[in-house]
């Protein structure tokens, strides 16, 4: 492509730009607004991630053993469960070690082993699962061990659990495409007035031989400017609302937003590279009723 | 051979038949009139040359390129081969004189340095000298339709064309217009054009094709058929 070309594209897509202040800043501020809600669907199923993956991982397994086993059983009890695939970790939780963690939680008001005489507890396995997902799976293979005589983990709770957070993926997914379509289609319509006021130039162009190529440009850069500039000023908006609640919320400590500069600088990037697709998608639909002659 | 039609015909979606079974040939540096009632099929028989329609039935080739296996991509390449002037000028209201015609260039791709050379040379062909920065609206109808030729004179085509050149022109301009195109004409470029105007064709002497509902009535080297 000719250094010349390029200059002519970015000078007809300035003179657009400033002949149609009203257009410019009508499409810029659709854009900003549809990246806003963009950003904020963005940042809400972000921060339902992080909650329901942390509920997730919180998921574990405990293995109960007979009482009857001996050391060498055990050992070969926890062999047995190392075999099963999707294991992170396990560990021996001997029956003292339970009743001390008991006695902790009840104080030393009640003497545990002087009130129940001996310790009731059986030794156990605390099991994690790669993927949390596969804890029931896994929680069955180990209550088919020879020595295991019940396995823990929820159970009802967590299935319906992760039926929840499987859903409410599909649906934040979901409503992010809705919100994008909705903003090419926004962007679309206003570049199509651009676009429209200059239609006989268009088809001037194409009956003297330009490529389609050669009059698209111009558009693009003004839609890939419009798309820029809309999502900077959504991102900006965005992340001050955000650090702003990120401050104020800090406090409570049920709820932790996510707050890593990395992740969240991803997000605010990736939210201007979509604003930049956006601009260019809505000028190439808008354009190419008015190539095709 | 610049231009072949082969047995077209064209139906347009809403049913109307424009052309019925035409053939006709165009040779290089011919001058050639369109005739015909308004609805005989000139203005689709002019757009199929730069094939900004297709013709429903039947083979066009131009300068030996078939127009209806053409891919899309290469019918830029197409009509950088002709000129098209205009009845209604088509000139950019916001563009000079110079600058309507270095557009022209510049949208095929020109450099600079040829841009700078040509224009001053086709503002000279036409007439139009000392009025290289007036805008259109600055210009008379026969000033503007130099310049829409101008334009089309720019990338040096092989053919001209011209639908109705005149009819926005009164009759002295148009004598005017007609003069410049047999002049372009004898420099080497085939010009084909359509028109109403009876007058000016029966003065040229020019091969002229008459159209009828979609069908050649008449095809006469030097315009007999108007006497």
């Amino acid at each position: 492509m000719r250094l010349s070309n390029i200059l002519y594209f970015f000078r007809e897509a300035a003179k657009s730009l400033s002949r149609n202040r009203l257009l410019t800043f009508a499409t810029i501020s659709t854009v900003t607004i549809c990246i806003l809600i963009l950003g904020m669907a963005v940042l809400l199923s972000l921060n339902a991630e992080r909650f329901m993956s942390r509920l997730e991982s919180d998921v574990q397994m405990i293995a109960f053993l007979d009482r009857s086993l001996s050391d060498a059983e055990i050992d070969e009890v926890q062999e047995e469960i190392e075999k099963i695939d999707g294991i992170k970790s396990i560990k021996f939780v001997s029956r003292d070690e339970s009743l001390r963690e008991l006695q902790e939680t009840y104080g030393s008001q009640y003497d545990l082993k002087a009130t129940l005489g001996k310790n009731p507890l059986p030794h156990t396995f605390e099991i994690e699962a790669k993927n949390p997902q596969d804890v029931p799976k896994i929680a069955e293979l180990v209550y088919r061990i020879p020595g295991v005589y019940k396995v823990n983990y929820g159970q009802g709770v967590v299935e319906r659990l992760f039926q929840v957070t499987h859903w409410v993926r599909i649906i934040s997914l979901a409503f992010i495409i809705v919100l994008a379509a909705g903003a090419v289609f926004l962007i679309a319509t206003t570049t199509r007035l651009s676009v429209f006021a200059r239609r006989k130039e268009i088809y001037l162009m194409k009956l003297i031989g330009a490529t389609d190529w050669f009059i698209r440009w111009p558009f693009f850069i003004e839609g890939i400017f419009l798309g820029v500039v809309g999502s900077l000023l959504a991102v900006a908006l965005l992340a001050a609302g955000y650090g702003a609640l990120l401050q104020n919320i800090t406090s409570m400590a049920i709820i932790t937003l996510v707050s890593d500069m990395a992740v969240l600088g991803k997000v605010y990037l990736a939210l201007v590279g979509t604003g930049a697709v956006l601009g260019v998608l809505g000028t190439y639909i808008s354009l190419n009723r008015f190539l095709n002659v | 051979m610049l231009v072949q039609f082969y047995n077209v015909s064209k139906i347009y979606p809403n049913g109307v038949k424009a052309l019925d079974d035409i053939s006709l040939k165009i040779d290089r540096g011919e001058f050639l009139f369109l005739m015909g009632p308004s609805g005989a099929g000139k203005s689709t028989l002019i757009k199929m040359l730069f094939r900004e329609e297709l013709p429903t039935r039947g083979q066009i080739f131009v300068a030996s390129r078939s127009i209806v296996r053409m891919k899309r991509s290469e019918v830029p390449l197409l009509r950088r081969n002709m000129g098209i002037v205009f009845q209604d000028f088509k000139l950019l209201e916001n563009k000079t004189v110079a600058e309507n015609i270095a557009f022209a260039m510049k949208v095929v791709g020109a450099s600079h340095r040829d841009i700078r050379q040509r224009v001053p040379e086709v503002i000279n062909m036409v007439g139009l000298k000392g009025k290289e920065n007036c805008l259109p609206t600055e210009l008379s109808g026969g000033e503007q339709q130099r310049v829409g030729i101008a334009r089309a004179l720019a990338n040096q085509p092989l053919m001209l064309i011209a639908d109705e050149p005149t009819g926005n022109l009164d009759m002295e301009t148009s004598q005017e217009i007609m003069e410049l195109l047999f002049d372009i004409n004898r420099k080497g470029t085939t010009v084909i054009m359509a028109t109403h105007a009876r007058e000016l064709v029966k003065q040229a002497h020019k091969r002229v094709i008459m159209l009828e509902r979609g069908r050649i009535v008449n095809d006469t080297p030097h315009g007999e058929s108007l006497v």
